[in-house]
């Protein structure tokens, strides 16, 4: 039913102690892994997760399965990498994840390395997740000891290690190959692709990286079916999504909503604006996408209805803006954050990030010139698509969907008189 | 205790990292991390000492450390304060909240104030969007701060009952200088307007006492510019260089 919080990866959190290898397990927890490995094959795991056509949730929304399937079918190691680098501003699903049900985000690694055949699996842990590190440590401890980890599992003669392996502060390694080079200790600098990690990723091994809320749902998906997860959403977005709240509404925090549910029900679920205020605009997929205004409230929130907006839906970060915000302030504080986690391989995503950043903090200063303004308009056909990776990608699109919206906030910034000539 | 007995020390855990990857270079960031735990900071002989282990340069170690904003290399505060200036903290009133650190501490970002106590950042989107403003002290959260809040916290931190434990301090931060107004620059440019310049002293790399520190746009901190502006200046500090050394020899 749209309009209505459902929880499915959500459930029990904040009712019952999950970080409890116990209650974890009283609520059904590690049955679906042990039926997957006692009674299914890593084809059967694949095609559930491709008939329900869950798409990755860390903000490419690539349909999982077919990600899987690109691996090759030749006997080299391959690895599963969870990842939970989460730092895109606004998103706090996998930080909640991590801390309140390890347990669900470690059955989800273990199912999806079973799908795809590996005997090793990592999970990349934000570095400022230290308490998260901990609790994940503990589960993960609780869980080898209790036969669900290690060698030669119930029996069966498969083998799985799952190595826990935690950032320093860089959100670029939330990038997938960004990602794999810095948990084989390099700079968390992207790599150029191709090839793709399916064929050449971690150790030059085929690697599988996913999100954290992907791999978990994972887990309702064999208890209940692929079919159930198909059944909700809308055509090509299918199941749930945890979207996080946050902004100007007045109860921020995580809601699992089945996707499809409207913006306009979003900031319902979020507890609606506050009192006297009126609404000016969402940015729906975190700090790399597009605001969003007035006239898309109705549209469904997934992945094709946001991108028809001109925006995304990305992580699911829904942030919403009413009437009080200083829009030249927020697109300078969103591209001082790209300008500043540029990883500095490419020249239009370091300069162009840079620059931009000095242009707006000029604006934040009173002092914008006007010809900046136009500059502004069209410096996205010099930055977009250019670079190795999406954050380059993400440098204006926030900024340029205000800019054109909101013109006035950014022309009541120019500079009054011109100083010198 | 000296760097050779802590290395000694430290070594199985190490060991133990490195067997974990299929590839040794992969715990470079375990084993930095385990330094700073027991140092405070990545000192140079740990990125050596690690170097050796993972049979890499000391070189590609402190390239590799260098990208990462949670590595420091250099001495820090028991209590390193980072402070969320996110986008959905900042339209929920972070500025103030920033404002009031800077205040009350009476150092700016990625200083370290003299008493040793406290390192301040404002650091970017830190994943708790829905308890504005929030921050990380020894990476350890706080939410929903506000000026009172605040005042307690640094009461609580100076009076030792702060429920986080403080960072390990083997070695004492340097001390913050400031460049006043209108000091001479090295490329023959004023620092007209600059308000004060201040050392950054922890992020390693800038601010050291070499005596020539990087800055980034100071012409923006409201300062008259005319025609084009300069975005990068370099300065010299040789007053305040004078001045650190008067108060070190003291």
């Amino acid at each position: 039913m749209a309009g209505a919080v459902t929880k499915v990866l959500t459930a029990g959190i904040g009712e019952a102690n999950l970080r409890d290898l116990d209650v974890y397990r009283q609520r059904g927890g590690y049955k679906q892994w042990e039926r997957a490995v006692r009674e299914l094959k890593p084809a059967d795991v694949l095609a559930l997760c491709d008939t329900s056509g869950l798409r990755g949730r860390g903000g490419a929304g690539f349909p999982t399965g077919k990600k899987w399937s690109f691996l090759p079918g030749n006997d080299k190691p391959r690895y599963l990498v969870c990842n939970c680098d989460e730092a895109e501003p606004g998103t706090f699903k996998d930080h909640m994840l991590l801390e309140e049900t390890p347990h669900l985000v470690l059955e989800g690694i273990l199912l999806g390395s079973y799908g795809i055949g590996a005997h090793h699996a990592y999970i990349y842990i934000r570095g400022e997740f230290k308490r998260g590190y901990a609790i994940f440590m503990e589960a993960l401890e609780a869980a080898r000891k209790a036969g669900y980890v290690g060698k030669n599992l119930f029996g069966s003669g498969y083998d799985l290690e799952v190595t826990v392996h935690r950032g320093a502060g860089a959100y670029i390694c939330g990038e997938e190959t960004g990602l794999l080079n810095s948990l084989e200790g390099k700079r968390g600098e992207p790599r150029l692709k191709p090839p793709f990690p399916a064929v050449a990723g971690l150790y030059g091994m085929p690697t599988v990286v996913n999100n954290v809320e992907t791999l978990a749902y994972l887990v309702p998906i064999l208890e209940k079916g692929a079919e159930w997860f198909a059944s909700v959403g809308t055509e090509r977005s299918k199941g749930y999504k945890i979207v996080s709240i946050s902004g100007h509404v007045q109860k921020p925090g995580n809601y699992e909503v089945a996707l499809g549910t409207t913006a306009r029900e979003l900031i319902e679920i979020g507890g609606g604006l506050r009192p006297g205020r009126t609404f000016m605009a969402v940015q729906p997929g975190g700090g790399s996408s597009a605001c969003i205004f007035e006239e898309h409230l109705d549209f469904p929130y997934d992945y094709e209805s946001m991108t028809k907006a001109g925006s995304m839906l990305g992580s699911g970060a829904f942030v919403v803006f009413d009437d009080t915000t200083d829009f030249v302030k927020a697109a300078h504080n969103l591209v001082r954050f790209f300008a500043h986690e540029s990883c500095g391989q490419c020249t239009p995503c370091r300069e162009g990030g840079h620059w931009l950043e000095i242009v707006l903090e000029r604006f934040v200063h009173d002092r914008g010139l006007m010809s900046d303004l136009e500059m502004m308009k069209r410096v996205s056909s010099t930055i977009t698509g250019l670079n190795l990776c999406a954050l380059g990608d993400s440098i204006e699109p926030f900024l340029k969907s205000v800019l054109l919206r909101f013109p006035g906030q950014f022309e009541n910034r120019v500079m009054k008189e011109t100083v010198g000539a | 205790m000296p760097f050779v007995a802590l290395l000694e020390r430290l070594r199985p855990q190490c060991e133990a990292i490195i067997a974990q990857y299929e590839d040794p270079r992969s715990a470079l960031l375990p084993i930095m991390h385990l330094f700073q735990e027991h140092e405070g900071f990545v000192s140079p002989e740990a990125m050596r000492a690690g170097a050796s282990m993972l049979d890499v340069t000391p070189a590609v170690v402190e390239s590799t450390v260098s990208f990462y904003t949670l590595f420091f290399r250099r001495p820090v505060g028991k209590y390193v304060l980072q402070v969320c200036r996110g986008l959905s903290c900042s339209i929920n009133g972070a500025d103030e909240i920033m404002a009031h650190f800077r205040e009350r501490l009476g150092v700016g970002p990625l200083q370290t104030t003299d008493d040793g106590l406290f390192s301040y950042e404002e650091v970017e989107c830190l994943a708790a969007c829905d308890r504005p403003t929030c921050m990380q002290v020894n990476l350890e959260f706080a939410y929903d701060l506000t000026p009172a809040a605040i005042d307690d916290m640094i009461a609580a931190m100076r009076g030792g009952t702060y429920p986080v434990a403080p960072m390990a301090q083997t070695q004492t931060p340097g001390k913050t200088w400031r460049v006043g107004q209108d000091g001479e620059v090295s490329t023959g440019h004023k620092t007209k307007g600059a308000l004060e310049v201040e050392s950054p002293n922890n992020a390693g790399g800038l601010g050291d006492k070499s005596g020539v520190i990087m800055l980034d746009r100071i012409v923006l901190r409201d300062a008259e510019f005319r025609g084009r502006t300069r975005e990068r200046v370099v300065i010299e500090p040789p007053g305040a260089m004078r001045e650190l050394a008067n108060e070190e020899a003291r």
